[in-house]
């Protein structure tokens, strides 16, 4: 075993959670309501129910193969050479989303707080810091989750309990003027970030209670699609369908709050979760890629490969996108599709011929 | 720009290879190599004012006709 440390189920819980939320709440919302408008917490409730499923295929791969990791039970699935094919592409593939956390994270300070840095200085700083972060291995990462998460969440609610004032029913209104399909559209995007899920499957055998898989796997969920439409709900209440021309409406809120011009635009705060979220996001992401390499070229330690992926993680970084036109074409339009192929094509048709071909130990 | 790069991955050599070798770890030493050369193969060409090809553009090219439907 590459990794010697091991999860509780409630860790499991907090670091699903941070893999979904960190990079996607400031602008999840807003994605959503280009097409929903103010019926986009609809298009998040229809998101949550679209990502359980994969929720639960992520979970049956894990209990059908213990032990084992994603880019490990494909080769016992397909065969030798088209299992290692495939497990390289979803190597490529975390390593792709990972870079563009990346980029966001830089994106974002510099667009918003700090416009004087090149952008290349913050990726560097987040990814060395993610590196140190990996190389400490899982347990690490899982208790500074741990103790972080809570503070991020309460921040966000924070955020919005003094937002209040500012907020009104009646923006709400017509309930229901979206078409179905405006809906569903408002709903792919976040329903692939929820589907990111999926980077658990390489992570459910360091749980320390491997019974409880499919419980951690499935209660994430909801608990994040809850997440979600509170965002969607309260970037509508303070800003009704506008918003969806925001690229960040949570951090819009906090601009407007101003309550008894004593405490004013707690942006700070938004900075602060975003820098701590982004971080445990971009490290989940990191670990997940070297620890896949490491188990796909059979190596004894993965923390060798640490810093040079490093170097492709911030080369790529770079290279995405010139600029956050661009990353916001790619994350609203184009990103979806390619979630979706890894998150819920293939795992599902992993699973079904692990089913007709009777593979996997542990069936219940 | 180049000569600081350069210097930064003679630094993650020095940082790593000594301790791959002294416990003969050959087999994570070329996955090593092989990785940093990937990785310097991406961020050279970059630092020279080259671009290097974006692997948006080609999934963007992959999901065309529901990318075009989705942002209707």
């Amino acid at each position: 075993m590459l990794e010697g440390g091991k999860i509780s189920s409630g860790q499991a819980v907090f670091l699903n959670i941070t893999m979904i939320i960190a990079t996607a709440m400031l602008a999840v919302p807003a994605i959503a309501a280009v097409h929903a408008r103010q019926d986009a917490w609809l298009s998040m409730l229809l998101a949550t129910l679209l990502a359980l499923p994969i929720a639960w295929v992520t979970a049956s791969l894990g209990t059908l193969f213990p032990g084992k990791t994603l880019v490990e039970y494909t080769e016992d699935i397909l065969g030798k050479w088209p299992g290692k094919l495939l497990g390289l592409l979803y190597l490529l593939w975390f390593i792709h989303i990972c870079s563009i956390m990346i980029r966001e994270y830089g994106n974002f300070l510099i667009d918003v707080f700090m416009p004087e840095t090149p952008l290349i200085v913050i990726n560097i700083l987040g990814a060395a810091l993610a590196a140190y972060t990996v190389k400490n291995g899982l347990e690490v990462l899982a208790r500074v989750n741990q103790i972080f998460l809570p503070i991020i969440l309460i921040s966000v609610i924070l955020i919005f309990l003094l937002a209040l004032p500012e907020m009104k029913l009646e923006r709400f209104l017509p309930v229901f003027e979206a078409e179905t399909v405006k809906i569903f559209k408002g709903a792919i995007v976040p329903w692939g970030w929820m589907g990111e899920i999926i980077t658990f499957a390489m992570l459910i055998p360091f749980l320390a209670q491997p019974g409880q898989t499919r419980h951690t796997a499935v209660i994430t969920i909801p608990l994040v699609g809850l997440f979600f439409t509170l965002l969607a709900v309260a970037s509508v209440a303070v800003f009704g369908p506008v918003f969806s021309n925001m690229n960040f409406p949570v951090l819009n809120a906090a601009r407007v709050i101003n309550i008894a011009n004593f405490i004013d635009r707690p942006e700070p705060i938004i900075m602060a979760i975003w820098i701590i979220g982004g971080l445990l996001k971009i490290s989940i992401f990191y670990y997940v890629s070297v620890l896949g390499f490491a188990q796909w070229l059979n190596l004894k330690d993965y923390r060798p490969l640490v810093l040079p992926v490093g170097v492709i993680l911030i080369a790529l970084s770079i290279a995405v996108a010139e600029n956050m036109l661009e990353l916001t074409h790619f994350l609203g339009n184009v990103s979806p599709y390619e979630l979706l192929t890894f998150e819920l094509v293939i795992p599902l048709t992993l699973l079904l011929i692990a089913l007709v071909r009777r593979q996997g130990g542990n069936r219940q | 720009m180049v000569l600081l790069m350069i210097l930064a991955f003679l630094g993650i050599i020095g940082l790593e290879v000594p301790g791959l070798v002294r416990k003969k770890m050959w087999r994570e030493l070329t996955a090593f190599a092989a990785l940093l050369v990937i990785g310097m193969a991406l961020s050279i060409p970059q630092t020279l004012g080259m671009t290097i090809p974006n692997p948006n553009t080609y999934i963007e090219i992959l999901f065309k006709p529901m990318v075009e439907w989705l942002k209707k």
